[in-house]
């Protein structure tokens, strides 16, 4: 379970994230909806440590993320899953070595271990075949994909997405989306995900908190989200 | 005055970070925590890549010293002695110099437009959560990398500048080849290269340092990349060039 209590970020004195509090249940979905600069991304950075807080919380199964050391951070990252909003992807390593990496560095798996492990991923992800490939000769949707295998090669219990749709066609989008609701359910994950892309945001969320100005205005499932008589939640699902 | 205030602060902030991570760099490495295939990859990078500039340069210096010298000496009737101008320059002084200066705009441009580029595509952001310590995967190796490679181009750069002024003073200046290559052995002293040498391992540690710091620091995309680049080899000189400075009154001072 992740939890975060009264959490405020500022950057040069201009204030990203105000009192945000929140929790995340075991196993489920949680989509963040903001505009473009509404702090999702940086409140998802918060989630694993990746920046610290200028107050409050965050908490991931009862740890106190925000007190821990740099060093301490590492090792708990190793079972959470990250998927950056550009994918992030080594472009010194191809589509292999890239998914293969979490593996090389935190098991002990011998080398056709891993192998297979890729593979299965891979197909997972429909994505057989390309991986000699470097990231700079995939398109957008497949680096995303690979980026994704990437985050979950590991089995992570938690997964964050950095709007995993973005930039993409509306294909496309529905395609990771559902892709992103299989692995999650599949595997049992806790998922918090930035997302601006409302249509497959209602469809694959469990819950869904709308951001606006670095403060949560709603929360609730995607079906008191339909309903919500709040002006802002209405002018965004619209 | 508010203005040179905050400049001050900036560059007082800067240091303090700047040095924070040469600690973390060096704790990694007191630790043992080094990844050799890493480090062997960056030797490739950094020291094969880097040997044709350094060869073409150090033997257009020791040809040039070798024909400025023969005017030179021509003048007084010491042409034999082209041999101990050419060698004792390059290795007291133009051979570290001239090849840290080369190797920082080659391969520390090369480490900071890299790790920029990682930076702003939040590649170090990625390392650091897939749970490994990007100084010790990313830094660590380019350091160490510089600290093995730049002794061997010096040593590589003397040579071949030793050789260009043996042409010069063969085929130019009509100094017998034996007595040339004697000369040159008797006019350098043990003190003379390590006085040279030891220089060089000062320039490695600080170009690996400020290349590697600006390129994990580097901010602001595309642009930012050439600015950093630019600002890593500049400071690299500039900090070269002062450190020479020092270390050659230190070295005189105690070698003689």
């Amino acid at each position: 379970m992740i939890e975060v209590h009264h959490l405020y970020k500022s950057f040069n004195g201009q204030g990203v994230l105000e009192d945000v509090s929140l929790q995340v249940k075991k196993g489920e979905i949680l989509v963040i909806l903001g505009e473009s600069g509404s702090g999702k991304s940086v409140f998802l950075k918060h989630l694993i440590g990746l920046l610290r807080p200028d107050s409050g919380s965050v908490s991931i199964n009862s740890w106190d993320i925000t007190r821990m050391t740099e060093q301490e951070l590492l090792r708990i990252r190793k079972d959470m899953g990250y998927l950056f909003q550009e994918g992030a992807l080594y472009d010194f390593m191809n589509v292999f070595e890239n998914i293969a990496f979490p593996l090389r560095e935190h098991t002990a798996f011998d080398a056709e271990t891993i192998r297979m492990k890729v593979y299965n991923i891979l197909k997972l992800i429909g994505l057989e075949g390309v991986e000699q490939k470097y990231p700079a000769e995939l398109s957008g949707g497949m680096r995303k994909r690979v980026a994704l295998a990437r985050a979950i090669i590991l089995d992570s219990k938690i997964l964050f997405c950095d709007e995993p749709t973005s930039g993409l066609d509306p294909l496309r989008s529905r395609n990771i989306s559902d892709l992103l609701h299989e692995v999650a359910k599949k595997l049992h994950c806790t998922t918090v995900v930035a997302s601006h892309d409302i249509q497959n945001s209602l469809r694959i969320a469990d819950r869904l908190a709308l951001l606006q100005s670095g403060r949560i205005v709603a929360f609730g499932t995607p079906s008191e989200f339909k309903i919500s008589s709040n002006m802002f939640v209405k002018e965004f699902i619209i | 005055m508010r203005l040179l205030l905050d400049l001050g602060w900036h560059w007082v902030a800067w240091s303090g970070r700047a040095v924070c991570f040469l600690w973390d760099v060096l704790a990694c490495v007191v630790r043992g925590r080094i990844r050799w295939a890493e480090t062997f990859r960056q030797i490739y990078e950094q020291g094969v890549h880097s040997v044709a500039i350094i060869v073409l340069t150090s033997f257009a210096s020791g040809v040039v010293l070798a024909l400025q010298g023969y005017m030179a000496m021509s003048r007084f009737g010491a042409k034999e002695y082209i041999s101990h101008l050419v060698g004792l320059s390059l290795v007291r002084e133009l051979g570290p110099v001239f090849t840290a200066l080369i190797f920082s705009g080659k391969a520390g441009a090369r480490i900071t437009a890299e790790l920029g580029a990682m930076s702003v595509n939040d590649q170090v952001l990625a390392t650091r959560a897939l749970g490994v310590d990007p100084i010790e995967y990313l830094i660590v190796p380019r350091m160490i990398a510089c600290f093995l490679v730049l002794p061997i181009l010096t040593i590589i750069a003397e040579f071949v500048g030793i050789t260009g002024g043996y042409g010069v003073g063969v085929l130019e200046a009509g100094i017998p080849g034996a007595f040339y290559i004697n000369q040159t052995i008797r006019a350098i002293g043990y003190v003379d290269f390590w006085g040279g040498f030891a220089k060089v391992f000062f320039f490695a540690i600080i170009i690996g340092w400020i290349c590697c710091y600006q390129g994990y620091s580097t901010s602001g995309g595309s642009l930012g990349v050439g600015k950093y680049t630019t600002k890593a080899v500049a400071f690299s000189y500039i900090f070269i060039i002062l450190s020479n400075t020092l270390l050659t009154k230190i070295i005189l001072t105690w070698w003689g």
